[in-house]
Parts: structure tokens; sequence; C-alpha cells
């Protein structure tokens, strides 16, 4: 559904050509979809069906916690409102083990898909912690120490300073036993980041790990997502441009036909399901997300590090300042654009001896594959259809997470977060009850 | 006396300072979340969910109806001309007074964090029947806005159901506190003096950010400003012009604040003007294509903005 919504909110376009590029970009082997199928594009977008949700508890306490984080680097005008990095908390009233749960690619700690592993979590007795991505703006204005995010390594540190603030900061009466990561879609690889750090540095003890449908090379999978834009709306404008008009035109006609007075989420709710036809449509509609996420990432990138490829870093815009030209030139900048011009840049400037290939293979799983191998806290959880991984990727995954993985048969990308099945598994790995799939 | 007030002006303000300070030295706030604010509702998210699986499932019928030939019930009416994606407006919005537009909308989001959104916050927390009173209540006036509107918009049929809703919750609904007339199958379907003047082919103007109400157009401003002149003028149980107009009227924007899910840079973005933006005027486009079911819509034009 909130792809759905995203993908309404397109919100304008702009005309710009791939710039000549000193830089190669990061190639994504295979095809666009990974091992997607069309019912694994319509799990992505529609996610678990209602009946299959493992049953949750219908109420659970939240208290929102804005911090003041004493690292943050001085705010730029336009992004007045995200000066505190805002996490939710569930907590228990009585000692439980702390699960602090990290959301996917620029989205925020509360999403829907948070909403649904906060509830099973502290419906078992967790205290439950849900933080934005690294890559979601509000991250990276109130937390991140360098601006650019999308680093294994860098997103990791932060992310676990914050952590540590957080924790410092909670409430007196909340009592914690263990504590424990998880993450879904890049959140999961920061998940497992965060725990190699704290091996080394100690200051939290988590325990365990889990990791649900995670990337394995961040640069293959953002690949592939960009494939998969060019492929299913072509090359900047012109392509997002028809797909909108499609889908005016669709709900236009359903409202029409409806005989309703207002355009509300009732009819939205209704729309969302037969607006998206065809494979392409779908395709779209999740290629179209990632690149909303994007902008967020590539603008306050641009703008941090003074790269000045959509903001000239001698006139940063001010508030009242119109963004409409920068958001349009954006729509049309893609995952390997910003490799290439804000991130490798940055990077290669602050750390010696780096290249562009040691930037992409630091920001693969294997940079900590001996403990994953070795150490049995680290979990897995994804699908043999996801979208986001290849053959060689899956098979990597399962040979070195051995019998602390799990691969279901369908489901997509966290087409089937949420579901009875996954949340069983979820919580006897949190535990350490698992004993291996038999799938 | 005198002496008496200026220590009383200088506690107010002192505790003010003390407070703002506070709030800016504190490393860490706690905003704690009444169970039914959106975030903390599972029950919702799951009953949205279901609605959309039902949609879903309807849809995938429907399409295996009209596969096999099998059409449903004959419309009473001609179905509409089809919108093509040629109809669709521009992406681009038409905003003269953007840079007015943004400061406004600033204005807004800080004026919500930091009193507004608290407050409906706290009022979330009283029992849920109370506050369905109040809702209904403020509905229930509102139906005779609506019945006007209705009238003047030459939608008989729809006049006839805001004037029996009217009629069923202020006697039955004891005053309008209860909103039997949805159990009666009259659901509520509230409108005003901006869908009016849309009816009669005003277009939506320039997008405009109105202080403390939100993202608007043109018209959408000058048919709020009506219906509230409309209320006004009829004073309906004397609670526009009476002594306790003001409380009331506090109480109506706080119950309908409450009832919003909207979170002001919940995005993180610095887009999100542009996004709401966009949603907010192809809304109201959409809603204008209905209000003319049976007419075409008239050809986009790739260089006027929408709303123009």
């Amino acid at each position: 559904m909130n792809s759905f919504l995203s993908v309404l909110a397109l919100a304008a376009l702009g005309l710009s050509q791939a710039h000549s590029q000193a830089i190669p970009a990061p190639a994504a082997p295979g095809p666009a979809t990974g091992l997607a199928d069309s019912a694994a594009l319509r799990a992505t977008v529609f996610g678990t069906p209602p009946q299959d949700i493992a049953p949750l508890p219908a109420k659970v306490p939240l208290l929102e916690m804005d911090l003041d984080l004493p690292w943050r680097l001085p705010i730029p005008e336009v992004f007045w409102f995200d000066k505190r990095l805002r996490v939710w908390l569930s907590a228990q009233d009585k000692p439980a083990p702390l699960a602090i749960v990290i959301s996917g690619t620029g989205s925020d700690g509360n999403t829907a898909k948070l909403s649904t592993l906060r509830a099973v979590l502290y419906g078992a007795g967790y205290h439950v912690l849900t933080m934005p991505s690294p890559t979601f703006p509000g991250f990276i204005v109130a937390a991140s120490s360098t601006g650019v995010a999308g680093d294994l390594e860098q997103d990791g540190h932060d992310l676990y300073a914050a952590m540590g603030q957080i924790i410092a900061h909670l409430p007196r009466k909340v009592k914690i036993t263990e504590i424990d990561v998880l993450g879904y879609s890049l959140g999961g690889a920061n998940a497992a980041i965060v725990k190699s750090i704290d091996s080394k540095e100690h200051k939290l003890n988590i325990h365990r790990a889990v990791m649900i449908n995670p990337p394995v090379s961040l640069f293959s999978s953002v690949g592939r997502l960009d494939k998969l834009f060019a492929r299913s709306l072509g090359n900047g404008d012109a392509g997002i441009e028809r797909f909108y008009q499609q889908l005016y035109a669709e709900l236009a006609n359903l409202y029409r036909a409806s005989d309703r007075v207002q355009l509300d989420e009732d009819f939205l709710l209704g729309a969302a399901a037969s607006a998206l036809k065809t494979d392409a449509q779908f395709s779209a509609a999740i290629a179209l997300t990632f690149r909303i996420a994007l902008s967020n990432v590539f603008f306050a990138g641009d703008l941090y590090s003074g790269a000045g490829v959509v903001v000239d870093p001698r006139h940063p815009p001010k508030v009242g300042d119109s963004l409409e030209k920068i958001a349009q030139t954006l729509r049309t900048k893609t995952f390997a654009e910003y490799f290439t011009r804000v991130f490798a840049p940055y990077y290669l400037k602050r750390r010696p001896n780096s290249t562009v290939e040691s930037l992409i293979a630091d920001n693969r799983l294997d940079v900590i594959g001996d403990q994953l191998r070795e150490n049995g806290d680290y979990y897995v959880q994804t699908n043999s259809d996801d979208l986001i991984l290849d053959e060689a990727e899956l098979t990597w995954l399962k040979a070195t997470f051995g019998r602390r993985i799990v691969v279901y048969d369908h489901g997509g990308h966290l087409g089937n977060l949420g579901d009875r099945q996954q949340v069983a598994d979820m919580l006897d790995m949190l535990a350490g009850r698992w004993q291996g799939g038999a799938r | 006396m005198m002496r008496g007030r200026i220590e009383i002006r200088h506690l107010v303000a002192a505790a003010a300072l003390i407070a703002l300070g506070g709030c800016a030295s504190q490393a860490v706030e706690f905003h704690r979340l009444p169970p039914e604010t959106p975030a903390a509702d599972n029950a919702a998210d799951i009953a949205k969910m279901q609605k959309l699986a039902a949609a879903a499932a309807l849809a995938q019928k429907q399409k295996a109806q009209a596969a096999s030939g099998a059409e449903g019930a004959a419309a009473a009416e001609p179905p509409p001309p089809p919108v093509t994606a040629a109809d669709a407006p521009p992406m681009k919005t038409y905003d003269p007074w953007g840079r007015l537009n943004r400061f406004t909308y600033r204005f807004n989001a800080r004026f919500d964090e930091a009193l507004f959104l608290p407050v409906a916050n706290s009022y979330r927390e009283l029992p849920s029947p109370l506050r369905a009173g109040v809702h209904n209540f403020f509905g229930n006036v509102a139906e005779i806005d609506s019945f006007i509107n209705y009238t003047l918009q030459g939608r008989l049929g729809r006049t006839v159901r805001s004037l029996g809703r009217f009629v069923i919750n202020s006697t039955i609904g004891i005053g309008g506190l209860f909103d039997p007339a949805t159990k009666l199958r009259l659901p509520k379907a509230p409108t005003g003096f901006g869908t009016t003047l849309a009816k009669w082919g005003m277009h939506p103007g320039p997008y405009l950010v109105i202080p403390f109400y939100g993202p608007s157009t043109l018209r959408e401003g000058i048919g709020l400003a009506a219906d509230y002149g409309t209320l006004y003028v009829i004073d309906p149980a004397w609670i526009y012009r009476g002594d306790q107009s003001w409380g009331l009227g506090v109480l109506n924007a706080v119950d309908q604040r409450a009832n919003i899910d909207f979170r002001y840079y919940s995005s993180g973005s610095p887009f999100e003007y542009e996004t709401i933006r966009f949603l907010y005027v192809r809304k109201e486009l959409i809603e204008d294509a209905g209000l003319h079911r049976q007419k075409p819509l008239p050809k986009a034009d790739p260089n006027v903005p929408a709303g123009e």
C-alpha cells in the first residue's frame, strides 16, 4: 500500500542526461527483477494478505522519542524539520529482552511493516524499539556523521552510536535483560553490521541478529533496481509521466464509476487493487518507490558533500525556495549516478588506499563473511523469489548461514513479512530455539 | 495592584523562558501516543489491509465475470465516457503563490507540532463514546450546509438524503450526538460551497496553503469561507455567535485534527511540499471529473499546469 501511495506521489519530472562518468558505475548481473516472477512482483506491492498475518495484540503502547545527537552536523536550512532523530519504543512493564528493529531503504521508524513486527514482538514479550533506516532523510540529518548515506560500515557506526544514546536515555522503568537486533531489506544488512561492530566494542552486548530479506551486495541490488526502472519506465521523464497519466486515468474512471462524493482513503484502498494490472506496471511501481527514496538520499548527499550535482554548494536552497526543479532532475537520477557522482568521490577522498572496486566490495555482506559463517547468533529469512537477489547471491547466503537461514518459496521482496510462518520462525530465531528449516 | 500585575507578567514570561529553554537543552523528548493514534492502532492497520484484500478479490471476480461474458445488472445511466491517459493534467501544478505558500506550510507544520497535534493527542485520551458524540454533533451541524449546497448543485436526491440525515440525527440521535442515520443506510456524504463552485464549472485555480488549515486551492478557500459564513448567519444552536462560540470552534477544530491521520514531515523529505501539492490538486481534479460524470474531460494541455 505504501508503495502504491508513493507511486501516486511521483511529484515532478526533469530532463537531464547522464553526465560523463569518470567513475564506472557498479554493474548488476542477471535480470532486472532478480529472482522475482509475476506473483513475486504482486506480493512485493501488496504485502501479506490479511488472512495470513500472524495474530497480533490489538493495542501496543507506544512512546515516541526525539533525540538530539551530539555528533550531528550543522543542519541545512531546507532540513529544518529533521533536527532530531525520532524513534519509537513499546516497553513492557516488566524486565524483558529489547528487540531493536531497523527499517528498510529510505523509510522511517514507523512504517506499516514495522507496525506489524512491533506488534508480534511486543506480543511475544519483547520491549521493541523501531528505528529509521540510515538512508531515511530524518536519520541522515539528525544522526549521520557524514550526510552521505549508503555505506554499510559508516551507516553501521552511526546506527550503533545512536542506539547507545537511545538506550542511555530510555525511561528508567524500562528494564532490559538482553538486546537483539533485526532489520528488513537494507535494514537487515545494517543489523548484521551493527552486531559485528558491537562484537568489537561491546557497548551494547547484542545477542542475536535476524536479517529479513537482506541484500548481499548493496550495489548489485540497487543496480538491479536501476535496471528495473529503465525497463519498466525508460530513462527519465517521459516514462514516469506516461505511468502517471495511466494511473490518473485509471483512478478517474474508477472514481466516476463509483457513487462517491469524495476521493477518500476507502476509495484509494479499493482502487489500489485494480489500478495496477501488468507486470510492467507492478515493476514500475516498485522501481518508482525506490527512486523516490533515492531522491532524498541523493539530495542530502549532494548537499552535505558539496558535490554540486543538483545543488549549487555556494547557494544552497532556503526555506521558501521552490525545490521543484531539483525534484524534477532527481527523478531521473539512478543509483549508479549517486554512486559515481556523490558517494564514490566522497569516500575515495576520505579513505586512503580505497578504490572504486574496494568501495563496491566493502558494501557486500561478505565483509563480515567469517563472522556470519562462524557465529551462531546471525540468522536470515529470505524468499527464493526476492527481486533484490540473484541465484549466486542466494547460494552464497545458503552456504554462509547453513542451518541458520530459512528460504521461503513465495513472497518476493518482503511480501510475506508478518505471515504466520515468517513470524513463528523469526521468534524462534530470536529466542535461540531455531532448529533449522525443514523447508 | 500595578505591582502585582507586573509580577504575574514576569512570572509568566519566566515560566515561558524556562519551558522553552528547557526544551532546547534537553537531549531527549518523549511523547506518549494514545492507543488510537494510527501508529499504535494495529487493529485499524489490519482493517485497512482487509479492505485492500477484499477490493483485490472483488476486482479479480469482476475481471472473471467480464471474461466469461456475464454482465452485471444493467446500469441505470449510460456509462461515463472513459478518461484516457491523454486527459491527465500535466505533472506540473499551478502555484503562483508558491513562496508564500511554502512559508505558510512551514508555519502550519510548526503550529501542528507545537500545539495542535499535542492537544489533539490529549483529546484522543478521552473515552471514545464522548469523542464520537462530539464528532457526530459537529457533523450534524455541517449537514445544514451540505443540504444547502446539494440544492445549489441541483443534486436533489442528495439534498433529500442530507435533510433525512439531519432530521433523523437531530431527533432520534438526540440533537446530533448519535448517528442512527448511518445505521439506516444513509451514510454521511458532506459537501460544501467549494464543490458547488466546481459543479458550476469553476476551475480549482492557484494552489493555496491556508494558515492553520492546510492544503487547498483558491476555489476551495472561497468555499470554506462561504461555508463558515453560511453557518455563521444561520447560527444553529447558537454555536457560531454565542459567548461559547470560541470554545466550540476550538473543540470543532480539535475534533477534526484528531480524525486526520497526517503528521507534518513524517516523510522527512525536503520535497514534502511538492508531494502534498501534487497529490492534493490531482485529488481535487479527479473529484471534479466525478462531478461532471457524463462530460468528457477537457483536453489536457501539457503547457498549462494542473489547476490553472
